[in-house]
C-alpha cells in the first residue's frame, strides 16, 4: 500500500541510456521495439482508464451537474441524485484524519530519526512498513466489529460528559456505534504509515552541517529541531501531508464497514455518513442506467481530487530536493 | 549622575553583573532544556501510539482468528449460509483462496512483462513519451482502487461483454499493478552502475545485449522486490474486485467464472448479520493478513540480503 516517490530522474549524470535509443546510431532492433510496444499499451490502458470514467459520466454530467455537486439526498432507483453528502462526508473524515495522523507521524518520524537508537531504526521502519501492508478491508473489519462496540460502550458517554461536547460532536444515543468520528481515526491509523515513511526521509536528508552547527551554538534538542530541522524539511513536509490526503480521500472499504453508509450531509462528527469512494463501492451492486452514470460522475470528482493533490505532493517533494541541493 | 555613582564601585558591580547573566543564562537554559525534554518526552509517545494501533490489530486477529484457522474444513469446504436450523454452518473459504490465487495470477500475467518493460523503457530513455510516462506512473500509482473497478466495470464487463469474472477482477488488479511495478523496475534499473554497461559496450555489445544481458539481470533483484511488493499489494484490496468478480461460491481455475475474493469474503461476512459469520471472518482476516506480510516480508529481506552482498 505504501507509495514510494522515487527520486526524480538524474539527467546530468545520465548519458549512457538516453543517448542509446535516441542517437542516430542504428539501435533500432527489435528489443527496441517491444519496449516502445509495451509502453504503447501502458499509455493506452491509462487513457482508457481516464476516458472510461469520463465517457460513462458523462450522461450526468450533460444532465445534472448542478444536483451532483450541490444536491442533497440520494433516491435510489430514479433520481436525483445529490453528491453533497458523499463530499461533505470526504471532507470531514479525510482533515480529521489528516489531522490526528500529521501530529502523530511527525512525532513518530522525529523519533525515529533523532532519538531512537541506529539498531532500533530499522526494526521500527518495518514495523511502521507493517502498519501498512495490512488491507484496508482488515482495518475496516477491526474498526467495524471491535471499535465501533467499544466507541459505543466507552467513548461516547466519555465525551458526552464534557460540556459542549453535545453540541460540537452530536449525540446519536443508541446506534451501532458506526459514526464519521471512528471512520476518521481509523483512516488516520491507515494513512499515518504513508505519512512517516516520507516525513521520515524527508527529515533524514537535512544536512547534518546545520544540525550540528545548531548545537554547538547551545540549542538543546528540541531547539535544534524546531528552529533548524522543521525550517528546512518544511516544503517536503507538506508534500508529505497532501499525499497523505490523497490517500485519505481515495480510501474505500474501510470507510464503507465504518462510517455507516447514510447519505446525509452531516456536521456532527458521532453520526454516521458516507464518503464518495465508500458511497461507489456500497451502491454500484444495485445500480442501474441512471445511478451508474452518477456513481462514475462521482468517480470523476474523486479522481480529479486525487490526481491534483498527488501532483502538488510530487511537486513539493521535488521542490524540497532542490532546496536541500541548495544548501 | 546615577551612572556616576554605578562607576564608583566598579570591582563589585562587575561581579554582580557577572552573577546576574549567569544566573540569568541558568534559568533560561534549565528552562530551555526541560522544554526539549518535554517535547522530547511527547515525540516518543507519538511513536508508541503509532504502535498501539498495530499491536491491537495483531492481537485480535491471532486471538479471534487462529480458532477458526486450525479446522481443516475452513480450507477445503465451501461456504455455506446458515439457517435458523443450523445457524453455525459456516462452512469454509476454499473458493476465496483459490479466487485469489486465480486473480493475482492472472493480474501478474497480464501487468509483470508490459510493467517490467517500461519501466526498463523509462530508464533507458528521455523521450518526450517517457517524461510522459513517467508522469502518468506516479499518478496513477497512487489513484484510489475503486476506480480501477469502475474502469474494469465499464470496459471488461459491459462494453466486452465478458460479465462478472475473474478476468474482469484480474484486469482490475493488473491496472492497480502496473503502476508500482513500472516505478520500481525503473528505479532498478537506474540504480545499475554506469560502469557495467560501459564495459560491456567497451567489449563490443550491441546496445540491446548489454541491456538484456547485463543490465537487466544486475537490475533483477530490484525488480523482483518491486513486483512482490505489487502482488502483496493487489492481493487486499477490495474495492476493486468488489464491483466486477461476481462472488461466485465455487471452485473456479477459469477466467470467465464468476469468482470469490479474501478480501471480498471478509467484507460480507463482517456486514452479515450471523454471529457464526462473524466469528469466521477473523480466520479469513488472518489467512489474508499473513500471506501478505510473508510476501512483504521476504521482499524486504531477500532486498536487504542481496543489497549486502553486493
Amino acid at each position: 500500500m505504501s507509495i514510494v516517490i522515487p527520486p526524480p530522474p538524474d539527467f546530468t549524470t545520465h548519458e549512457g541510456g538516453g543517448a542509446e535509443f535516441n542517437s542516430a546510431t542504428p539501435s533500432r532492433t527489435w528489443y527496441h521495439y517491444v519496449l516502445i510496444l509495451a509502453s504503447i499499451v501502458f499509455a493506452a490502458v491509462s487513457v482508457g482508464f481516464i476516458g472510461t470514467i469520463l465517457w460513462n459520466a458523462l450522461p450526468d454530467f450533460e444532465h445534472h451537474t448542478g444536483t451532483l455537486l450541490g444536491g442533497n439526498g440520494w433516491q435510489s432507483p430514479a433520481g436525483p441524485f445529490g453528491g453533497l453528502a458523499m463530499i461533505v462526508g470526504t471532507l470531514e473524515t479525510s482533515v480529521v484524519a489528516l489531522v490526528i495522523a500529521v501530529v502523530i507521524g511527525l512525532g513518530t518520524s522525529i523519533s525515529i530519526v533523532f532519538l531512537l537508537p541506529r539498531r532500533f531504526r530499522n526494526v521500527v521502519a518495518t514495523l511502521v512498513e507493517l502498519l501498512a501492508a495490512v488491507p484496508s478491508v482488515v482495518y475496516g473489519l477491526w474498526g467495524f466489529l471491535v471499535l465501533a462496540p467499544w466507541m459505543l460502550k466507552t467513548v461516547i458517554p466519555w465525551l458526552n460528559s464534557w460540556p459542549f461536547a453535545k453540541e460540537l460532536f452530536g449525540n446519536p444515543g443508541q446506534q451501532d456505534g458506526q459514526s464519521l468520528l471512528l471512520a476518521s481515526i481509523v483512516l488516520a491509523v491507515m494513512i499515518l504509515p504513508t505519512f512517516v515513511a516520507i516525513s521520515r526521509e524527508v527529515i533524514s536528508v537535512v544536512p547534518n552541517d546545520l544540525i550540528e552547527a545548531s548545537l554547538s551554538l547551545g540549542a538543546t534538542r528540541w531547539q535544534m529541531i524546531r528552529e533548524v530541522v522543521l525550517p528546512t524539511a518544511k516544503i517536503g513536509l507538506f508534500g508529505a501531508t497532501f499525499l497523505a490526503l490523497a490517500r485519505a480521500t481515495g480510501e474505500t472499504v474501510a470507510v464503507a464497514l465504518i462510517a455507516g453508509g447514510v447519505a446525509n450531509v452531516q456536521y456532527h462528527l458521532l453520526y454516521p455518513g458516507t464518503s464518495i469512494a465508500s458511497w461507489i463501492a456500497t451502491e454500484f451492486g444495485e445500480a442501474q442506467g441512471n445511478e451508474i452514470s452518477a456513481l462514475m460522475a462521482l468517480g470523476v470528482l474523486l479522481m480529479l481530487v486525487n490526481f491534483g493533490l498527488s501532483l502538488i505532493s510530487r511537486w513539493l517533494v521535488s521542490r524540497q530536493r532542490k532546496v536541500l541541493a541548495v544548501v | 549622575m546615577s551612572d556616576m555613582t554605578e562607576l564608583a564601585e566598579p570591582v563589585e558591580t562587575g561581579h554582580q553583573m557577572r552573577d546576574e547573566i549567569r544566573s540569568i543564562s541558568d534559568r533560561s537554559r534549565a528552562r530551555r532544556q526541560v522544554r526539549s525534554r518535554i517535547m522530547v518526552v511527547l515525540c516518543a509517545i507519538a511513536l508508541s501510539v503509532t504502535a498501539v494501533p498495530l499491536v491491537l490489530l495483531l492481537f485480535q486477529l491471532f486471538n479471534r482468528g487462529l480458532p477458526v484457522v486450525l479446522h481443516t474444513g475452513f480450507y477445503t469446504q465451501l461456504p455455506q449460509t446458515p439457517s435458523l436450523i443450523a445457524p453455525n454452518a459456516t462452512g469454509g473459504v476454499s473458493n476465496a483462496i483459490l479466487g485469489t490465487l486465480v486473480l493475482t495470477l492472472y493480474a501478474s500475467v497480464m501487468a509483470i512483462p508490459v510493467g517490467v518493460l517500461v519501466g526498463v523503457y523509462l530508464a533507458e530513455s528521455d523521450s518526450k513519451l517517457a517524461a510522459t510516462l513517467r508522469v502518468i506512473s506516479q499518478t496513477m500509482a497512487g489513484a484510489p482502487s475503486i476506480l480501477m473497478g469502475l474502469f474494469a466495470f465499464s470496459f471488461v464487463v459491459r462494453d466486452l461483454h465478458v460479465g462478472f469474472s475473474a478476468i474482469a477482477g484480474s484486469f482490475a488488479l493488473a491496472v492497480l499493478m502496473l503502476p508500482v511495478i513500472v516505478i520500481s523496475s525503473e528505479i532498478a534499473v537506474r540504480g545499475v552502475p554506469h560502469t557495467l554497461r560501459e564495459a560491456g559496450l567497451a567489449l563490443g555489445a550491441k546496445p540491446h545485449k548489454v541491456s538484456m544481458k547485463i543490465v537487466l539481470p544486475a537490475a533483477m533483484t530490484g525488480i523482483v522486490t518491486g513486483i512482490i511488493l505489487a502482488i502483496s499489494r493487489a492481493i487486499g484490496e477490495t474495492a476493486p474486485v468488489l464491483l466486477v468478480i461476481g462472488g461466485g461460491y465455487i471452485n473456479s481455475w477459469k477466467p470467465l467464472d464468476p469468482v470469490s475474493a479474501l478480501p471480498l469474503s471478509i467484507y460480507e461476512n463482517a456486514k452479515s448479520e450471523w454471529p457464526s459469520l462473524r466469528t469466521e471472518v477473523w480466520g479469513i482476516a488472518l489467512v489474508l493478513v499473513v500471506f501478505v506480510f510473508v510476501l512483504s516480508l521476504s521482499a524486504r529481506i531477500w532486498a536487504s540480503r542481496k543489497q549486502q552482498a553486493r
